[in-house]
C-alpha cells in the first residue's frame, strides 16, 4: 500500500532569509512509521512540507515513489500524500461534518460508493459518526481535530503525515488517535509524524528521527534513538518517560513502554535472583 | 482567595449543566491543577471563576463566585480584571495587537488600570524578567515564538499583580521547553508572589510534578480532590478519561504482576517512580 | 521596533519631540491652504514650510523618496493627458498632428502642485510620528478607546491575516484543491478559501475580546500611559494660531472668489 520517500540533500531557506534545513538526506521504506523529534524551529515543519509539495527544496530533492516533488503540484501529490495540519480552522469550510470529509476524496476523484465508504470509515475510526451532520463548529477544537484528521485519513493516501496529532487531546482522545496509528501501520501506509509528545512516538513508531538546527542528527529504530541521552538533550528534547526510569534505575536494555519497563524489570530481578 | 459555593451553570441555547454542584475554596500561593476529558467543563469553570460567565458567555448561573473578594456576578468584567487574569490556550490570540513592543504590551493592562507610569516600567520589567523575555522586550510581540507569545500573555497577566490566575490548557501549543518555561514561572509566582493558580492541564506528569493540589472535574462535576499523587494514582481517573502517567502505569503493572511491593503506594512522579521500585531492592 | 503599513521613522529632532496634535495640526493646514490658494500657492507651501520641516526632522530623504514614488507617475500622466486633451486656449507645442494645449499643462501644473503638497504634509506627519501616539493623544482629546484600538490593531493584524490566509491556501492544495487553472477552476477555489478565513478570524476576535477584557480594557477609572506625550502652552498656541489663520484664508479665499 505505502509508496516510498527519497530526501536527498535537501537545503531549504525561507524567503525571509532563515535556513531552516541545511542539508537532510534520508530514505523511509513503503510501510514504515516515522517519528520526526526535535524542538521548535530544528526544521521538522520545514521538512514535513517538503514531502507533499507545499515546499520546494533550494538544492536537493524530494522524491515520492518514483514522483520529484518539485515536478509536481501539491494536488497532484496529495493522491499520493495526505497531510493531517496542527490548526483545524485552517481549513474547515463545509457546513456539515459529511461534506468536510468529503471534499478531499472528491478532489481526488473517488467514485460516489468510494467516498461515501472512505467517509463513513474515517468518521467511525475518529468516533465522529453520530456528529455526521452536524456543524463542524458546534463541535469543540479538540473534536475538530479529530474532524480534520478524518478528513486526512478519507483521502486514504499511501503515505499520511500527522502534524502533532495528540495536541490538546485528553487520554480517551490520545488512545483513538493510537489506535488509528496502529490500523494505518495494519494496512501498510507510510506514515510519519511530528510530535512533541515522545512517549506516544516511542509507543507507536518503529524509527524516529530526531532534528535540531536544520539538520538531521538521529536517525535509527526507536529503542535505538530514544536512548540516547546526549543526542535527545543536544536536540532539547525530553526522553520518554519509561526511558528516565529506565536509565535512573541502571537498566542495560531501555524499555519505551510501560509493558516493555516490567518485563525488563521481571528480567533484571530475574538474573539478580 | 477563591470560594465557590455550589456552583451550576448551562450555556444560553444549550441543553444541559455544564456545570454542576461545584464548591471549592482555594487558599492564597496554591498551585490547583484541574484534569478531566474533553468537554467536562474545566474551561467553563475556567471562565467562571474569572466572570467571563456571566458577563460574556449568557447563560443561567446559580450558586456564588467570590475571588479575591468580589463576587464574580455583581462586578463587572473591567472591576474583575485586576483581580482575576486568565491566560487561554492560543498564544496569538492573546496578543492585544494595540501595542508595537513587547514591553508596550505588557504595559497595556497596566495602563487600563490607572497605574503611575513609573510603576508601570518598574512592574513591566519585572514581569519580563521573571518570564525570561527581557532581551525581547523591544521587538514586535507578533515576531515572537508560539511559546514565548505564550509567555508573554503570562507576563501581560502578572504585571498587573492578580491575586488569582487562571490558565487554561496554556501548554498545549508548547514544545517542552516552553513547557517548562511556563510552569516555572507558575511555580515561581505561586511560591514568592503567593498568586493562587488554577491551571487547567493535560499533561499529567508536569501536572503531577508541580501541583500543590488536583482536582478532577468529569460532566460538570469535582469526582476528586486531593494531592497529585493521590488524585493520579486512584483508579477512578482511568476510568474518568484522564488517564495516568506512564511511569504510573508501570507502577501498576509491576505491582499487579507482583514484582514489587503490593502495599507501596503508587508514584506519579519520576522521584516517586524510582523510589517505588528501589525501595523494593531494600 | 517594526510598526507595519506606518512610514514613521524614528529619528532624534525637534520635529519628533513636538506633541502628535500639533504635527496633525500642520498636516491639516497645509492640505487646507492647497485645497484653497490658487495655482502656485502649493508649491510655495511645499518649499517654504513641508521642506524646511522635513529637514528639521531629519526625514527629508524618506519625504521625498516617497512623496516622489506615488506623485511622479501621477504627475507625467496627468500633464500628458491634461496637455493632449484640452479644447481651449493657445498652443504650447505641435508635434505632429499632436498639438499640446497650455492651459493644460498649467491646469495639470497646478493639480501637481496641490497634490504634492498634500500628500506630502501627511507623509510627513507618518514620518515623524507614532501612529499609537497619535491615537493616545486624540483618545484624551475625547476620540472613543475603541476605535484608537481598532486603527492601531488593523495596521498590525493585516500581515497576520496574510499569512493566515496562505496557510488556509496551503491546507486546502493538500486536499486536493487545484488553484491553479481557468477561470471556473479558480471560482471554485474560493469557498474553501475564504470560509476558514471568516470563520477562523471570528473565532481570533472572540478569544481576542476576551483577551481585552483580561487586560482590564473595560476598567473604569482613568487610564495612565507609558507615553509621556509632553504638550506646552506654545504647542498649544500654535496649534491655535493655525486654526485662526486656516479660517481667515478661508474666508478671504471665499470672499477674493465671489468678487471675482
Amino acid at each position: 500500500m505505502g509508496e516510498s520517500i527519497r530526501i536527498e540533500q535537501v537545503a531549504f531557506t525561507y524567503p525571509t532569509g532563515i535556513r531552516a534545513l541545511r542539508g537532510v538526506s534520508a530514505s523511509i521504506s513503503p510501510g514504515e512509521a516515522v517519528a520526526i523529534v526535535g524542538e521548535n524551529g530544528a526544521g521538522k515543519t520545514t521538512l514535513a512540507r517538503h514531502l507533499n509539495g507545499l515546499l520546494h527544496p533550494t538544492s536537493g530533492h524530494v522524491l515520492i515513489g518514483d514522483w520529484d516533488t518539485s515536478k509536481h503540484t501539491v494536488a497532484q501529490l496529495a493522491t499520493r500524500v495526505s497531510y493531517s495540519f496542527q490548526n483545524p480552522d485552517d481549513q474547515i469550510f463545509e457546513r456539515t461534518v459529511r461534506a468536510e470529509v468529503t471534499f478531499g476524496p472528491r478532489n481526488l476523484g473517488f467514485s460516489a460508493d468510494e467516498m461515501e465508504s472512505a467517509v463513513q470509515d474515517a468518521l467511525s475510526q475518529v468516533g465522529l459518526l453520530s456528529e455526521i451532520d452536524h456543524h463542524p463548529y458546534d463541535l469543540q477544537l479538540s473534536q475538530r481535530k479529530l474532524l480534520t484528521l478524518a478528513a486526512t485519513l478519507a483521502m486514504r493516501t499511501p503515505i499520511v503525515i500527522l502534524d502533532e496529532p495528540t495536541t490538546g487531546q485528553d487520554a480517551p482522545g490520545v488512545r483513538r488517535i493510537a489506535e488509528i496509528v496502529e490500523h494505518l501501520k495494519a494496512a501498510s501506509h507510510t506514515l510519519i509524524t511530528i510530535t512533541h509528545d515522545l512517549d506516544f512516538a516511542a509507543e507507536h513508531f518503529e524509527r524516529v528521527i530526531v532534528m535540531a538546527g536544520g539538520l538531521i542528527i538521529a536517525d535509527g529504530p526507536a529503542h535505538d534513538v530514544l536512548a540516547q541521552e546526549s543526542t535527545l538533550a543536544a536536540a532539547l528534547v525530553d526522553p520518554p518517560q519509561m526511558v528516565r526510569l529506565a536509565l535512573a534505575l541502571g537498566f542495560d536494555s531501555i524499555p519505551l513502554t510501560p509493558e516493555e519497563f516490567v518485563l525488563a524489570l521481571k528480567n533484571k530481578s530475574g538474573r539478580s535472583s | 482567595m477563591i470560594d465557590v459555593q455550589n456552583l451550576s451553570f448551562s450555556y444560553a441555547g444549550f441543553p444541559g449543566m455544564a456545570l454542576r454542584g461545584i464548591t471549592l475554596a482555594m487558599p492564597k500561593g496554591q498551585l490547583c491543577s484541574i484534569v478531566g476529558p474533553n468537554g467536562a467543563g474545566k474551561s467553563t469553570l475556567c471562565y467562571a471563576l474569572s466572570g467571563f460567565i456571566p458577563h460574556f458567555y449568557r447563560g443561567v448561573l446559580k450558586g456564588t463566585v467570590r475571588v479575591s473578594g468580589l463576587d464574580v456576578a455583581e462586578s463587572s468584567l473591567g472591576e474583575l480584571a485586576g483581580a482575576v487574569g486568565i491566560v487561554v490556550q492560543n498564544p496569538f490570540n492573546q496578543i492585544t495587537g494595540a501595542r508595537f513592543t513587547v514591553f508596550e504590551e505588557v504595559a497595556f493592562g497596566l495602563e487600563n488600570l490607572g497605574v503611575p507610569r513609573d510603576e508601570i516600567i518598574s512592574r513591566v520589567a519585572e514581569s519580563l524578567a521573571l518570564t525570561g523575555l527581557d532581551s525581547m522586550h523591544d521587538q514586535s510581540p507578533f515576531a515572537l515564538s508560539g511559546g514565548q507569545q505564550q509567555r508573554l500573555a503570562i507576563a501581560a497577566m502578572i504585571a498587573m499583580r492578580p491575586a488569582v490566575l487562571i490558565l487554561d490548557e496554556p501548554t498545549s501549543q508548547l514544545d517542552p521547553i516552553g513547557t517548562r518555561e511556563v510552569f516555572g514561572v507558575l511555580r515561581r509566582l505561586a511560591a514568592d508572589q503567593h498568586t493562587t493558580i488554577v491551571l487547567v492541564e493535560h499533561k499529567l506528569e508536569w501536572v503531577a510534578a508541580y501541583s500543590d493540589r488536583v482536582i478532577a472535574i468529569v460532566r460538570g462535576q469535582i469526582v476528586a480532590d486531593g494531592t497529585a499523587r493521590d488524585v493520579l494514582t486512584s483508579d477512578l481517573i482511568e476510568e474518568i478519561g484522564v488517564g495516568s502517567t506512564r511511569l504510573t502505569r508501570a507502577a501498576r503493572l509491576a505491582r499487579a504482576q507482583k514484582l514489587v511491593d503490593s502495599q507501596a503506594a503508587l508514584p506519579v512522579t519520576l522521584v516517586q517512580t524510582i523510589d517505588f521500585f528501589e525501595q523494593k531492592d531494600r | 521596533m517594526t510598526i507595519p503599513f506606518s512610514l514613521y521613522a524614528p529619528r532624534e529632532s525637534g520635529l519628533h519631540k513636538l506633541h502628535p496634535l500639533t504635527k496633525l495640526a500642520l498636516a491639516g493646514f497645509v492640505a487646507l491652504c492647497a485645497l484653497v490658494l490658487p495655482r502656485a500657492a502649493s508649491y510655495l507651501l511645499f518649499l517654504l514650510l513641508i521642506v524646511p520641516l522635513a529637514l528639521w526632522g531629519r526625514v527629508f530623504g524618506r519625504l521625498m523618496s516617497a512623496a516622489l514614488r506615488v506623485a511622479l507617475p501621477f504627475a507625467i500622466s496627468l500633464l500628458i493627458i491634461q496637455g493632449l486633451f484640452w479644447q481651449t486656449g493657445p498652443i504650447l507645442a505641435r508635434v505632429g498632428p499632436i498639438s499640446i494645449k497650455l492651459d493644460g499643462i498649467l491646469f495639470a501644473v497646478s493639480t501637481i502642485g496641490r497634490i504634492l503638497a498634500i500628500l506630502s504634509s501627511f507623509v510627513l506627519l507618518s514620518l515623524t510620528t507614532r501612529p499609537d501616539a497619535l491615537m493616545l493623544a486624540l483618545s484624551q482629546r475625547g476620540l472613543p478607546d475603541v476605535i484608537a484600538y481598532i486603527i492601531l490593531t488593523t495596521l498590525q493584524i493585516i500581515p497576520r491575516f496574510q499569512s493566515k490566509a496562505q496557510t488556509i491556501i496551503d491546507a486546502q492544495r493538500s486536499r486536493g484543491l487545484e488553484t491553479e487553472g481557468g477561470l471556473l477552476h479558480r471560482i471554485r477555489a474560493l469557498l474553501p478559501l475564504v470560509v476558514p478565513l471568516v470563520l477562523s478570524s471570528i473565532v481570533d476576535i472572540e478569544e481576542r475580546a476576551i483577551a481585552l477584557e483580561a487586560r482590564a480594557f473595560s476598567h473604569p477609572g482613568t487610564k495612565t500611559s507609558l507615553f509621556d506625550l509632553s504638550d506646552s502652552l506654545p504647542e498649544r498656541i500654535f496649534r491655535w494660531s493655525l486654526l485662526a489663520i486656516a479660517l481667515i484664508i478661508v474666508v478671504v479665499r471665499i470672499l477674493t472668489l465671489r468678487s471675482a
